[in-house]
């Protein structure tokens, strides 16, 4: 038996909004991955099952209307299905909107593939009283129809069932027949009999005669005669087979839109969904990251150290293990609560259908801004943190306002520059909260400008016509909610992981190499701080103390502190501590469940926790008065707030925007906090 | 009169749509077609909420003003 023999590969194709994502979830499962359309940042579902003996490979095709190439979305879909031809088309559609989406499964039939139809949702359907009649379906069009609930599952055997049928016996639809005259034109144009319906349109259409042809016949250009031709056939087909029992039902979507979609109750109601939203994914995830990251720095680092010592390896390779190894795996595992936790609630307001909702009612507030009213739960994530916040961008559909989004983040200052600035401000400055305010301000311009620029240069293009359907509200199934998160967790944890844990191992090597170092000033970190000296010193940053802790620092910012302690201080070593296995685990355990404790409880606390900063570093606050003045703890600041040093950041950014937006965002962000602390360094020194 | 004008709650039909051929392809795919009756749910800053069938279509105002309705 040959397995190639015993594959099937079977695109999902239909409208946006008809529950694909949780059909593909019911069919693939846990083989579900999330990639991107080669060359633009659309998302690609696939998965596989088993089935009779076959392998079902499916391929999810972004949600679309129409197949004429219009956006982005609908020319991946187009493209695919013309120069890459599945064996099958399953064809979703939404039941109570059946008309409406019987437009695109006629655009699918001219393709000749063989397809499926699914009739999903067929539970809202007959909740509204639309009865559809699957016999008379299958017998007009010639394919299999399978009626399915992608909430419950009901229906999932059926389709697989179906597929497998149609490709056994060859089950190819019956060629749609359009009106009279487009017929005649169309057979005449017939070269061979394998030409499909939709090559003979496009030939038509490349004609100019027949294009004549037409307009004399039916007095309209020959585009808009297909067009109705196609809204004719779902019309018809529609009355054909769907009876209608006049229900007058109360409307759930109706009553609830009369307050999420009011101007006042609803943009209350919106800030209050996001001030839930940060609290939970920040308060809530941080007692677990807290926790994972001494478990992995207190625990597993010495008792991995314990476990090569008995094993007789040299100090050096025993540090890499337990430090830089460890350490990157931790670094990596700290983003995961976090990308879960929003992950999860953006996916339920997602599948709810509020997103969109939230697009439409702030969209009178961010256009002024030529931004997409969706943009602004990212950007307000980006106060949490940016990494997630850069995730979050997933919801938006144009590849423009994403970008503009995703550039805009990086200047919302997060807790992690909060660290660095209370430091200084505290250190150098009578009033330190209005230098705070001012910096988290000067973001906020940063990111303003930053979008004005792109807008004018690489990314223009219109304001676009606003055009988007609001779903009825659903409930989502944990089934799906968690289906999705963990999809998406596989495919951070791989490709922004890796990134994040190679850097960090590069940057451990440079702090720790050449083999042997004692001092910080005679690692390649240090030399490489002293070489930076020329382009610091225009900043006010003579010391190259603070130019080396920018290295270790790309890892994320708090990281400046530390390592400026570690530089001063030269505390290289930490004093070893005794290690007990047994003792550790213990304490391990005892720190997860106050973790659990402590992440419940910030629920309830109703202030934002992650604002709160703790005092530190009181030994280094000395030392560093010493070494800089007011002023170049500004522009210090200014560079920090401004510069992406940020690891995790510019990771998801590579993940979602490309290599060449990450690096290009990277060097544009040290240009801009440069040339931001030179100008309030040089006016500041001539006041 | 064009969709822009119509009161927030009233239906419509609609009678002819103008503009930009991509646009009309597409509020066309989506359902807005002629002949179809439409309902204004709501008007919020430049964009227009409609109920259609079983579905709530948002559009821009600079769209609906160019659906003409009766």
């Amino acid at each position: 038996m040959k397995s190639e023999e015993k594959n099937i590969k079977v695109a999902l194709v239909g409208n946006p909004n008809v529950g694909k994502t949780s059909l593909l979830n019911h069919l693939a499962g846990t083989t579900l991955r999330v990639g991107n359309w080669p060359g633009v940042t659309v998302e690609k579902k696939e998965g596989k099952t088993f089935y009779n003996g076959y392998t079902i490979y499916f391929i999810d095709l972004p949600g679309i209307y129409t197949l004429e190439p219009l956006s982005e979305d609908e020319y991946i879909a187009y493209r695919f299905l013309t120069e890459e031809p599945p064996d099958m088309i399953l064809n979703v559609i939404e039941t109570p909107n059946m008309e409406r989406d019987l437009f695109l499964t006629a655009e699918l039939l001219e393709l000749g593939i063989p397809m499926v139809l699914v009739l999903n949702m067929i539970d809202e359907a007959q909740k509204l009283g639309v009865d559809v009649d699957t016999e008379r379906l299958e017998e007009l069009l010639g394919l299999k129809v399978v009626k399915t609930n992608g909430r419950t599952g009901v229906g999932i055997k059926d389709i697989l069932t179906a597929i497998v049928e149609t490709y056994e016996k060859k089950i190819t639809p019956k060629e749609i027949r359009y009106s009279e005259d487009l017929e005649r034109l169309l057979t005449s144009l017939r070269e061979s009999v394998k030409e499909t319906k939709q090559q003979l349109i496009k030939k038509l259409l490349a004609h100019k005669e027949y294009l004549h042809e037409i307009e004399r016949l039916y007095g309209k250009p020959a585009q808009q005669v297909i067009r109705e031709n196609r809204f004719a056939f779902a019309h018809g087909l529609y009355n054909e087979v769907v009876k209608r029992k006049p229900i007058t039902s109360t409307d759930i979507t109706t009553l609830l839109d009369r307050f999420l979609l009011h101007p006042y109750i609803g943009t209350v109601v919106f800030f209050l969904i996001m001030f839930i939203l940060f609290k939970v994914s920040f308060d809530f995830s941080k007692p677990f990251m807290d926790w994972l990251d001494g478990f992995l720095n207190d625990f597993v680092s010495p008792a991995l150290g314990l476990a090569l010592i008995e094993l007789g390896m040299p100090d050096l390779v025993l540090r890499f293990f337990s430090e830089a190894v460890i350490g990157g795996v931790g670094f990596v595992l700290t983003f995961t609560p976090l990308i879960a936790v929003i992950y999860l609630l953006l996916s339920f307001l997602e599948f709810t259908g509020y997103l969109p909702r939230i697009a439409f009612l702030m969209d009178r507030v961010m256009h002024r801004l030529g931004l997409h009213g969706k943009s602004l739960i990212p950007l307000l994530l980006g106060f949490g943190c940016n990494v997630p916040a850069i995730v979050a961008t997933r919801t938006m559909e144009s590849k423009r306002d994403k970008l503009l989004v995703i550039a805009m983040i990086p200047f919302m200052s997060c807790p992690a520059r909060l660290v660095v600035f209370s430091f200084f401000a505290i250190t150098f400055f009578k009033n330190p909260a209005l230098v705070i305010f001012s910096l988290y301000i000067l973001g906020i311009v940063i990111a303003l400008i930053t979008a004005i620029t792109l807008r004018k240069t690489i990314l223009r293009g219109s304001l676009e016509h606003f055009v988007m359907e609001l779903p009825p509200y659903r409930l989502p199934t944990l089934r799906l909610l968690f289906g999705v998160v963990w999809v998406y967790l596989k495919d951070f944890l791989y490709r922004a992981g890796t990134l994040i844990f190679a850097v960090s191992i590069l940057i451990w090597l440079s702090m720790n190499l050449p083999p042997g170092v004692e001092k910080p000033e005679d690692s390649i970190a240090g030399k490489v701080g002293k070489a930076l000296i020329p382009i610091f010193e225009p900043i006010g940053i003579k010391d190259w103390r603070v130019s080396t802790s920018l290295i270790p620092a790309f890892l994320a910012r708090e990281i400046v502190l530390s390592s400026m302690a570690t530089i001063y201080l030269a505390e290289g070593t930490k004093k070893k501590e005794e290690f007990s296995l047994s003792e550790s685990a213990k304490e391990q355990l005892f720190g997860l469940l106050s973790a659990t404790k402590e992440a419940f409880y910030s629920l309830i606390n109703p202030l934002p926790r992650t604002f709160e900063v703790s005092e530190e570093y009181s030994n280094l606050r000395s030392v560093v008065s010493k070494s800089m003045d007011e002023l170049s703890a500004l522009s210090f600041m200014i560079f920090i707030l401004i510069y992406t040093s940020c690891l995790g950041t510019i990771s998801v950014m590579w993940r979602e925007a490309g290599k060449k937006f990450a690096l290009g965002f990277l060097i544009y962000s040290f240009l801009m906090a440069w040339l931001s602390a030179f100008i309030v360094y040089k006016v500041g020194s001539m006041l | 009169m064009n969709l822009e004008d119509v009161k927030v709650g009233a239906k419509v039909m609609i009678r002819d749509l103008k503009g930009k051929e991509e646009v009309i392809r597409r509020v066309e795919a989506m359902g807005l077609r002629r002949g179809r009756s439409v309902e204004v749910l709501q008007k919020l800053g430049r964009t227009i909420l409609l109920k259609l069938n079983n579905s709530r279509i948002v559009i821009s105002k600079d769209i609906a003003r160019n659906i003409y309705v009766e």
